[in-house]
């Protein structure tokens, strides 16, 4: 919110990809910004083309003022020159890497990790392995990793559905506190307008692509 | 994301009726078909075991025979101690033909003969060197200056004429470096046509059938076998009247004559006896266990290492991209899976052969294939490395893609993705496929007996040496030990590859539950 001192900021969509076209113009203040939807309505496919991973997009897609693609002009900004912190809706934590190892992948200081990892409360997690993690400590730890890459913008598919009430209030106000501090501009999407309200203060719906702003 | 299978069912009518096209145009088909029933004869066919020399002409007394009104005769050809070895193990055939008396007494001690053996023809040994090369062999003593000198294995008989002969004529010590070792006399003529070997001891009759050799000289008559060829009916027959007539064919104008032709001498003349002919022959030398273990470990080893990368490479591109001719590469890659490994072999040693396309250009860096432990470990390489692929390609299709594209969020270009996350949860599985080419490997025998032969010491593996062992008179116990090595290293193998793989499947799960 702009009491918050927060910068605005732009993101403009027209793509095409798959069965259906995504587009959406959004120009906010807010530092948290949820877009709702029912399943079906291309909410994980907009994360997945804004952070890059959907090769075959066609369209435009501006952030801010960086064009991250135009196919006209045979631009396509790959996934690891746009610094988005992407946290999938499973959190798919590096099986093979420990908790350190995981919120460190991304080239975060030993420091960093640990005053990070105290944040998140998985500081006496850090040397276990993702298999031995409850689903909450997972989720804690994959958006660490996506926050800890030091991104210029946070996605967050579905981040809750797996939590119960109370640890959803915590980690939100954790992620919260955090992206304030770094001011990172954070997209939730959800299918669960009470869900999506622990932490965005502006709400978007998305229906056959098409977004319109709810309040 | 595979457009294989579909394309696939699509072809594959068409290649069935494209095989069967094949199979029906093959020369000779019909002569796979048992004749029985056929009008005026009684006859189920009598089944002639042969040596291998025979091969040419064996065939066109068989057809002269049948002409004559005698039941179908049906042959398999091989090294005499071969067949030797295959009739005592209880072979249902009515006669065999062998290229030595040694043999026909070793049968005959152990009454698998019934009547005594009948001289048929003979045949001589030469020293045959490839069409065009000029080498200057005239006599026993010239043969110190080649390079390579290819004989039979020790055991069949055109091996062992050969040593008695280079030891009757004073120069097997000169030359046992430069001996190559293949599995008969046919082989023998085979790298000899090609090239591979600077010379060879064949029998007259395969010199004059082959026009890409030439024979250089026959050895003096006081270092010469005598080859004679014996036939006997076999206690195991039940149609011993029917052989014996084939027996007595043998003497008639007409099979006389067809020999003639093929250069045989028929009949019994010729005045050596068996025993003379064993006189004075170097010792043969069995197989050696160690060396034999020793040296599948380590082709064994080598071609499990030398196809890490390759097998990484080709598992993933299989894996994860679709690219004009995927099919094909894939086809390619496994095509040494089904693929009898002979023709591998064959295929191997056009290619890599002193005078293939590869091979010249390795010969002219020093590097030879033929005969060496090299070309053994090639054969174990593209033989295994179909198992290692699958493996490969199968540990990366098991890694979810989701791991990949949030390592590319978090800064990190395709590249680095793949050894930081890609390859590590992989690994077990390529492991798995390491196992299983190892164990393919140890086993290898076909591709290898072509392409880099029968060696003691340089290429004698434990397949190679049961395969020796399996011909030679004694070493029954030799045999046990070695089958018993290469079971426990097979089974072995496989508890590893088993072991692995369910590290795999536990590696890619990030929870215990799913």
């Amino acid at each position: 919110m702009a009491a918050d001192g927060f910068r605005g900021w732009r993101l403009d969509v027209h793509v095409d990809f798959g069965a259906r076209p995504l587009r959406l113009a959004l120009e906010t203040e807010s530092a948290a910004v949820a877009i709702v939807g029912p399943s079906g309505a291309g909410k994980t496919t907009l994360l997945r083309v804004l952070a890059g991973v959907e090769r075959r997009a066609k369209g435009s897609l501006v952030f801010d003022d960086e064009p991250w693609l135009d196919s006209s002009k045979g631009l396509a900004v790959p996934p690891w020159e746009r610094g988005v912190g992407w946290v999938p809706q499973e959190a798919s934590l590096f099986p093979h890497l420990s908790v350190a190892e995981n919120l460190a992948y991304g080239g975060a200081t030993e420091e960093a990790v640990g005053a990070k990892a105290d944040l998140l409360e998985v500081a006496h997690l850090l040397e276990r392995r993702p298999r031995r993690l409850s689903g909450g400590e997972r989720q804690r730890v994959a958006v660490g990793r996506a926050l800890l890459a030091s991104p210029s913008l946070l996605l967050l598919d579905e981040p809750f559905s797996a939590l119960d009430r109370p640890l959803r209030d915590k980690l939100a106000g954790k992620v919260r506190q955090w992206t304030t501090d770094v001011r990172v501009p954070l997209v939730l999407v959800s299918h669960d307008e009470s869900d999506s309200g622990i932490l965005a203060d502006e709400h978007w719906h998305l229906a056959d692509g098409v977004l319109e702003r709810t309040k | 994301m595979n457009p294989g299978p579909p394309k696939l069912r699509r072809l594959l009518p068409l290649g069935i009726a494209l095989a069967m096209a094949a199979v029906a145009t093959v020369p000779g088909w019909s002569q796979l078909r048992p004749d029985v029933g056929g009008e005026g004869r009684d006859l189920a066919p009598i089944l002639v075991l042969a040596a291998s020399s025979l091969t040419d002409v064996l065939p066109r007394l068989a057809q002269s025979f049948e002409a004559d009104g005698g039941p179908v005769v049906r042959y398999s050809f091989d090294a005499t101690s071969r067949l030797a070895v295959q009739i005592e193990a209880g072979a249902p055939a009515d006669v065999i033909v062998s290229a030595d008396a040694v043999w026909m007494e070793w049968l005959a001690d152990r009454g698998l003969l019934a009547g005594s053996p009948v001289d048929v023809a003979s045949n001589e040994l030469v020293v045959v060197v490839p069409a065009g090369r000029s080498a200057l062999l005239r006599s026993p003593a010239d043969l110190e200056g080649v390079g390579t000198l290819a004989v039979g294995g020790e055991n069949v008989p055109a091996g062992r004429y050969a040593r008695q002969a280079l030891a009757a004529a004073g120069v097997w010590d000169d030359v046992r470096e430069a001996v190559v070792t293949a599995g008969s006399a046919r082989g023998v003529l085979e790298w000899v046509a090609r090239g591979e070997v600077d010379a060879g001891i064949v029998y007259r009759t395969d010199a004059l059938a082959e026009p890409a050799v030439v024979t250089a000289f026959t050895f003096p008559p006081g270092a010469s076998p005598h080859v004679r060829y014996q036939a006997a009916v076999l206690n195991t027959s039940d149609r011993r009247d029917a052989g014996a007539g084939f027996l007595a064919y043998f003497s008639s104008p007409e099979a006389m004559a067809t020999l003639r032709s093929a250069g045989f001498d028929p009949g019994g003349e010729g005045p050596l006896t068996g025993e003379q002919v064993d006189g004075g022959a170097p010792g043969a030398t069995l197989p050696s266990v160690a060396s034999a273990i020793r040296l599948s470990l380590l082709v064994a080893f080598l071609a499990t290492l030398a196809g890490l990368v390759p097998a990484v490479a080709l598992g993933w591109l299989l894996a994860r991209y679709d690219f004009p001719g995927k099919t094909l590469v894939s086809t390619l890659v496994l095509a040494p899976l089904v693929m009898p490994p002979v023709v591998t072999g064959f295929l191997l040693l056009t290619l890599l052969g002193r005078q293939g396309p590869l091979g010249s250009l390795l010969g002219s860096l020093g590097l030879s294939v033929p005969f060496t432990l090299l070309g053994a470990t090639i054969a174990a390489l593209v033989v295994g490395l179909p198992l290692y692929v699958l493996a490969a390609r199968g540990a990366f299709e098991a890694v979810d893609p989701l791991y990949e594209e949030l390592s590319w969020t978090l800064g990190e270009p395709p590249r680095r993705t793949f050894f930081r996350v890609s390859l590590p949860l992989a690994l077990p599985g390529i492991a798995a496929g390491a196992v299983l080419a190892f164990a393919r490997a140890l086993g290898e025998f076909g591709a290898t007996v072509v392409l880099a032969g029968n060696v003691e010491g340089g290429t004698r593996t434990i397949a190679l040496a049961v395969y020796t062992l399996l011909e030679a008179p004694s070493g029954r116990e030799t045999t046990w030990i070695l089958v018993g090595a290469s079971v426990a290293l097979s089974l072995l193998a496989l508890v590893g590859f088993e072991a692995l793989n369910r590290r795999q499947r536990r590696r890619v799960r990030e929870d215990h539950g799913r």
